[in-house]
């Protein structure tokens, strides 16, 4: 039995060579992971799915490109998460609505904890998660998923992202300081204090 | 209390939690937060807020998602320069049209030129008596006599020919002649 790793690296040649079955094989591999990753983004199942299939269009087009230094999964997030932010901008929304730029600011105090309560529903946490994610800035949110909800490590999030793990450090530090804020304000009860 | 120390071990925290730090790093940490109970308390924090990440609900992929990729892909769509959204396709689709269409009209536009140009350029008949044919113009009288000569041709060819009437057939009688000779 192939390693992941192998396997895509079988699946790609072999899609390269023309198979088409091949490329179908590797979008049946990572589409759930794509589709959830999007779905961060968007409340529209319409544009979860094109922005999914954009992203592995666009891997199709640029297969000849990928050097198997990375993995193919992460050559693949890379794309997507552009592809994310891309259609993000076509809608009028800037990666950036943060004043200030988290890059220059200085750390905050530790992030302090708010747990979801124990009696709330699955789906009622997913909600309010996404709810007080749907608040940040990209670049923030875009950390948090990658990590949170992806479950990337640093290198992998800075390779993805294009930034130094010192940055991905920074950001998701901020990150997490301002979901609690925001969850704080849309839900005081969740302070427990 | 928060002292140096404290802040030190503070600011690993994030990374102690998401596993990113070495053993080097996290051995320290960890006989740190069993020493200090300002520092625990500031790690189970953190550890609580990623309790609101962990209630991912089932993603539903639409059945032949993958299949219609593969062949989108084959057929040569790149993904690039649409927009998300349902809309953006046939408006795309509407755009290569009308650019094919002013393409074609501008090509049709560019031959009938260069054939215009080429017939001016060359030699062709001209006069004012120009003719199909090469006969010398006939006068009424030739071209009517001409036309009852074709008349009486056709005249014969659809009246059918009168068979010639049949003689009556005499008797034979062979036996006879035989004996008088």
């Amino acid at each position: 039995m192939e390693s992941p790793a192998l396997e895509d690296a079988h699946l790609v040649a072999e899609t390269l060579a023309g198979n088409q079955v091949s490329f179908q094989l590797l979008v049946e591999r990572y589409q759930e992971r794509l589709f959830a990753l999007a779905r961060h983004y968007t409340r529209s199942a319409v544009e979860v799915e094109d922005i999914v299939q954009d992203s592995f269009l666009k891997a199709f087009k640029r297969l000849d490109t990928f050097d198997h230094r990375s993995s193919f999964y992460t050559w693949l997030y890379r794309i997507a998460v552009n592809t994310i932010l891309d259609a993000l901008k076509r809608k009028g929304r800037s990666p950036v609505q943060a004043v200030e730029d988290p890059e220059v600011v200085g750390r905050p105090g530790p992030v302090q904890g708010v747990a979801p309560d124990a009696g709330l529903e699955r789906e009622e946490i997913s909600r309010v998660t996404h709810e007080a994610l749907e608040h940040l800035p990209e670049i923030f949110r875009t950390v948090l998923v990658l990590r949170e909800f992806e479950g990337l490590a640093y290198q992998q999030i800075a390779d993805t992202l294009g930034i130094s793990i010192g940055t991905v450090e920074s950001r998701l530090f901020r990150a997490r300081a301002r979901f609690k804020d925001k969850l704080l304000a849309l839900y005081p009860e969740f302070s427990g204090e | 209390m928060t002292t140096m120390e404290c802040n030190d071990h503070l600011a690993l925290i994030p990374g102690y939690l998401d596993g990113e730090l070495s053993e080097a790093q996290a051995a320290p940490l960890r006989r740190h937060l069993l020493d200090c109970r300002g520092c625990r308390t500031a790690a189970q924090g953190q550890r609580a807020l990623s309790r609101w990440f962990e209630a991912e609900l089932p993603v539903a992929v639409p059945p032949g998602f993958a299949a219609h990729v593969a062949r989108r892909a084959f057929a040569g769509d790149t993904g690039d320069g649409r927009s998300p959204g349902a809309s953006a396709q046939p408006a795309a689709a509407r755009g290569e049209i009308l650019q094919f269409v002013l393409h074609a009209t501008a090509a049709a536009a560019v031959i009938l030129i260069v054939v215009a140009g080429w017939l001016r350029g060359v030699d062709l008949p001209a006069g004012s008596d120009l003719r199909a044919d090469d006969a010398p113009p006939a006068s009424l009288e030739q071209v009517l006599g001409e036309l009852d000569r074709l008349d009486g041709l056709d005249r014969a060819e659809r009246v059918p020919a009168v068979p010639a009437p049949v003689a009556p057939v005499a008797p034979v009688a062979p036996a006879r002649e035989v004996r008088e000779r």
